[in-house]
């Protein structure tokens, strides 16, 4: 029998250099010693929670076998080719090691590591028509007009506008489900240079913060009839592979800490404007809550009303999107186009 | 309860240097007690979670069983760091460990009681500060918020230690104290010579569910003295300790059928109260604790109606301070459509249950008068009339055929049929309107309006029930009136083409009532429903609706019922329909496109004889 995996790269220090899931698999696959513990781990935790899993004297062997393997640290890349099935790679693995009742979980994309300055030296370069007017312009109106002459951006936006708001019927304002996935299209497929424009725009008058609230029709993908819990809500989008690696994700950009000069981990306001952008188009789909210039507040359509005894973690998880200084300032810098400078 | 310790919080955090020698205290854990005499035994599952997803065998954290000390047993080198940060791709690194409670001491290994807490260590890549390079803030408390919950009704006890030990034992010529602030008349009290924080008697939700107080930390070193205030909060959790009850004594409500009688219809809604909160996740599980059952032997009751239970967060103000509580809905609701021709009237009794409450008074009946009245199946006056001009077109609309009520009815449908007459004048036919409420009439033979012999005809109506067969018959007349108009040539099949108001009135089309398109002038600014088109009535089209007579074809008013596309500006009716509202005129060819647009060439052009005058 062959030893271990051989690993798929090492650099000097001997820290493994990540492949992604799908990758990881197909390596997985052609080692047999792997490919027949990961099958046994995978029927481990199929219908069985993580404490009978570990029980079990040969999924806990399993485990120790893959911790070896290039699928334990395998991660995704958002947006790559078959995104869902390596984030369905992922999981299978991860929903066993953690306790999956976490309140936090760790991110399965690979970290951010372009800053908000690259964005801004694209930015410039078509957004120096008229500097001049600037000072008193309508930022958002620009990004849409911005938007609009680039082919790619104009179709998708459009793509997305009419579909979230075509009336089916007069009981179904619109296909909710439809809308989701246009919106998920156009920020996946649109460069973050206009997609960011049009989310984070900063506005001086309430026609503008109206314009920017409006950005991803929330009268169709946002609002509906009834608020749901929270905790019910981030449920529903745990059980969805997608809902819950970019709410993972978000947690991991977007976390507000004290350790850190903007309050966001590593200082990285790109990481985190690109993981809130990352929810739009599924359950967890976050907005501004109204067109207030002054104050910026974002939050998911939920609230913590009938929490009952978790209304303190209900509002916990609230306050991540509604008073996070990591969010908050993440967007006003975009709006200021500013960044932290940090060497390289 | 047959376990009742717990933890008042579900996280801990510290962090942990390279190097920090064996023995060094890092963290207390608390456990609170659910009955006098029960001993807590803290114990350490021998699993690290390394960056939250690599499992690796702790030789590092102890847990004193009996006091809940987190000590590290062996010192944490820079190889170990390593090992333990490989692949970790955070911008920090964190190994999370579970402590269990136990109410007797452990045995062996033992991960798998569900009473557990979390505690999550940061590693930091350098070795421990200096304390005096550490802030007032770090030396009095950690990052994480001091936030507590206790349940009520449970017995006194500690439940938090505000020195933080690892300081305590890293700085010990510092001198650190505490003071709990906002806490006078409050059941808590802290302890100078442990610093610990306890509750000091049983606390009760329904009388205050939330304590917010300070915590004082005051740093001495020398002459120089730092002052931290944080807050720290209790939240006190529930359990189901208060029965159901009724808001001013309401039990009974009245729940009369008769109109609607289709499945689904909320007769009667009666509520009840409860002190207790009721999570609305997961929905189920609440549903089955409080549960709504309808009281009967008779299964035509048991088939006939269904209890439908919704609930939601009130707030209730006991003392000055909010609590939240529970508002319970038990709505009566229709299983099944019921038939014109009952009557009945009965009270049904719905028992509700508070399941999980352990008293007596655990359950409420609640009372339903219902009443199920027979509804008539009438034409109001004795006959119609309508009148026809003779230049009518075919799908022209005449007018509406209703019996009694028809308009109130849900859950009943009437068909209503003509039957034909003796004599060979046959124009108008009837088809059935929205949800089978009323009967549309039409023409269906336009040249029959013009033969002269047709003149006033007779027919019977009969309007009959779909389920009880029941039915009813009135006379209809329909007089012929109007002298035959010449028709214009040229002219198209629906009015809906025409562009213009002269060429619209000058022709007829499908629909027309008179011979005559008719122009309806919008009101001409921006997109508007108002906008201006030719129709072949301007009551019934473009209303929005493409009703039962419109749909019979396409070219009667394609403003309501045109699926295809729309150039210009528009916005498009319901279920992708019609045009909803459009720019300027709007006008159709049927089966093809419709187009909305200004007319705006009113004004002269200026032509070359005006520009050279100047």
């Amino acid at each position: 029998l062959a030893g271990p995996p051989s690993p798929p790269g090492q650099d000097p220090h001997g820290w493994r250099v990540p492949v992604d899931c799908v990758r990881a698999n197909e390596l997985c696959a052609v080692e047999p010693s792997c490919s027949s513990r990961y099958r046994t781990l995978r029927q481990c935790l199929a219908g069985r929670d993580r404490n009978t899993m570990l029980a079990n004297k040969e999924c806990q062997a399993a485990l120790e076998v893959l911790q070896e393997s290039p699928l334990y640290d395998c991660r995704c890349k958002r947006g790559m080719k078959k995104e869902l099935q390596c984030l369905q790679i992922y999981w299978s693995i991860h929903l066993g090691l953690t306790e999956g009742e976490e309140f936090y979980e760790a991110s399965p994309y690979e970290p951010v590591t372009s800053r908000l300055s690259d964005i801004f030296r694209l930015a410039s370069i078509f957004s120096g028509m008229d500097p001049a007017a600037t000072s008193k312009s309508n930022h958002c109106l620009d990004a849409a007009k911005a938007c609009n002459l680039n082919d790619n951006c104009k179709r998708l936006r459009s793509g997305y506008i009419s579909t979230c708001s075509k009336e089916i019927s007069a009981t179904e304002h619109c296909s909710r489900r439809k809308c989701h996935k246009a919106l998920r299209q156009f920020f996946d497929r649109v460069p973050s240079e206009y997609t960011y424009r049009l989310l984070f725009c900063s506005c001086k008058d309430q026609a503008c913060a109206e314009r920017r609230r409006q950005t991803i029709v929330p009268s169709c993908s946002y609002e509906d009839k009834e608020k749901p819990n929270c905790l019910d809500l981030r449920n529903t989008c745990r059980t969805d592979h997608l809902c819950r690696s970019r709410l993972a994700d978000f947690h991991t950009n977007c976390q507000a800490s004290f350790q850190y000069l903007t309050s966001c981990p590593g200082d990285n306001y790109q990481a985190c404007l690109g993981s809130y952008a990352g929810l739009i188009g599924f359950d967890m789909t976050p907005n501004y809550i109204d067109a207030n210039t002054t104050s910026i507040t974002i939050s998911p359509w939920c609230s913590c009303k009938g929490s009952g005894n978790m209304e303190e973690e209900c509002e916990k998880f609230l306050r991540d999107f509604t008073e996070n200084p990591c969010l908050r300032n993440a967007i006003q810098a975009f709006g200021n186009g500013t960044d932290v400078n940090l060497s390289p | 309860a047959t376990f009742g310790l717990y933890f008042p919080r579900k996280e801990y955090t510290e962090n942990v240097y390279i190097d920090q020698p064996a023995g060094t205290p890092l963290l207390r854990i608390h456990a609170l007690r659910d009955s006098h005499g029960e001993v807590a035994h803290f114990h350490l599952c021998q699993n690290l979670i390394v960056s939250r997803a690599r499992s690796h065998e702790n030789h590092w954290f102890q847990i004193r069983e009996k006091t809940g000390l987190l000590y590290l047993s062996k010192s944490l080198d820079r190889e170990d760091f390593n090992t333990l940060t490989v692949g970790n791709w955070m911008p920090l690194s964190k190994v999370m460990l579970y402590v269990f409670l136990s109410s007797h001491p452990f045995q062996g290994k033992e991960c798998d009681s569900t009473t557990l807490t979390m505690v999550l260590f940061s590693l930091i890549n350098a070795t421990a500060p200096a304390c005096s390079s550490l802030t007032a803030r770090q030396l009095c408390f950690t990052e994480m918020d001091l936030s507590f919950h206790i349940k009520e009704n449970k017995p006194p006890g500690t439940f938090h230690q505000l020195q933080l030990p690892s300081v305590h034992h890293l700085c010990q010529n510092l001198s650190i104290s505490y003071k709990l602030l906002a806490a006078e008349g409050l059941p808590f009290r802290y302890n100078d010579n442990t610093t610990g924080v306890s509750v000091t008697q049983r606390l009760d939700r329904e009388e205050r569910e939330r304590y917010e107080l300070i915590a004082k930390c005051t740093v001495r070193e020398g002459l120089r003295e730092m002052q931290v205030e944080v807050p720290f909060l209790v939240n006190v959790l529930d359990e189901d300790d208060s029965p159901p009850f009724l808001p001013n004594g309401t039990d009974t409500a009245d729940a009369v059928v008769e109109f609607n009688r289709k499945e689904g219809t909320v007769l009667a809604t009666l509520t009840v109260y409860d002190a207790d909160t009721t999570p609305i996740y997961p929905l189920e599980s609440s549903r089955k604790k409080y549960t709504g059952t309808i009281i009967t032997d008779d299964p035509w009751i048991s088939e006939t109606f269904r209890v439908e239970h919704i609930f939601d967060e009130i707030h209730f103000s006991p003392n000055g301070s909010q609590v939240r509580g529970t508002q319970h809905e038990y709505k009566l609701v229709l299983n099944k459509s019921i038939s014109v021709t009952e009557r009945r009237s009965f009270q049904l009794d719905v028992l509700v249950n508070d399941t999980e409450f352990h008293g007596p008074e655990r359950s409420v009946m609640l009372h339903f008068n219902v009443s199920i009245l027979p509804v008539s199946i009438q034409f109001p006056n004795t006959t119609y009339q309508f009148t026809v001009n003779r230049n009518a077109e075919r799908f022209a609309q005449i007018g509406k055929i209703c019996i009694e009520n028809c308009m109130k009815f849900r859950g009943v449908n009437i068909t209503y049929k003509l039957l034909s007459p003796n004599v060979s004048c046959y124009p108008v036919s009837i088809l059935p309107g929205r949800e089978g409420k009323w009967g549309s009439l039409y023409v269906n033979d336009s040249s029959v309006l013009r033969r002269p012999e047709c003149k006033e005809i007779q027919y019977t109506i009969q309007a009959t029930d779909k389920q009880s067969r029941k039915h009813t018959k009135t006379f209809l007349t329909i007089v012929l009136e109007g002298a035959l108009l010449k028709k214009e040539e040229d002219c198209p099949d629906s009015c809906a083409v025409s562009k213009h108001r002269a060429e619209c009135e000058e022709c007829g089309g499908l629909g027309v009532l008179t011979g005559r398109c008719q122009w309806r002038q919008g009101s001409g600014r921006g997109i508007t429903t108002n906008y201006s088109t030719c129709t072949p009535s301007i009551k019934t089209c473009p209303d929005g609706t493409c009703d039962v007579i419109e749909r019979r074809d396409p070219a009667v008013c394609p403003q309501d019922c045109t699926s295809g596309n729309i150039i210009g500006g528009h916005g498009k009716g319901t279920g992708n329909l019609g045009i909803k509202s459009g720019h300027g005129i709007c006008y159709c060819f049927p089966r093809q496109n419709c187009y909305c647009e200004k007319d705006d060439i009113k004004e002269q052009l200026c032509d070359e004889v005006c520009k050279t005058v100047i």
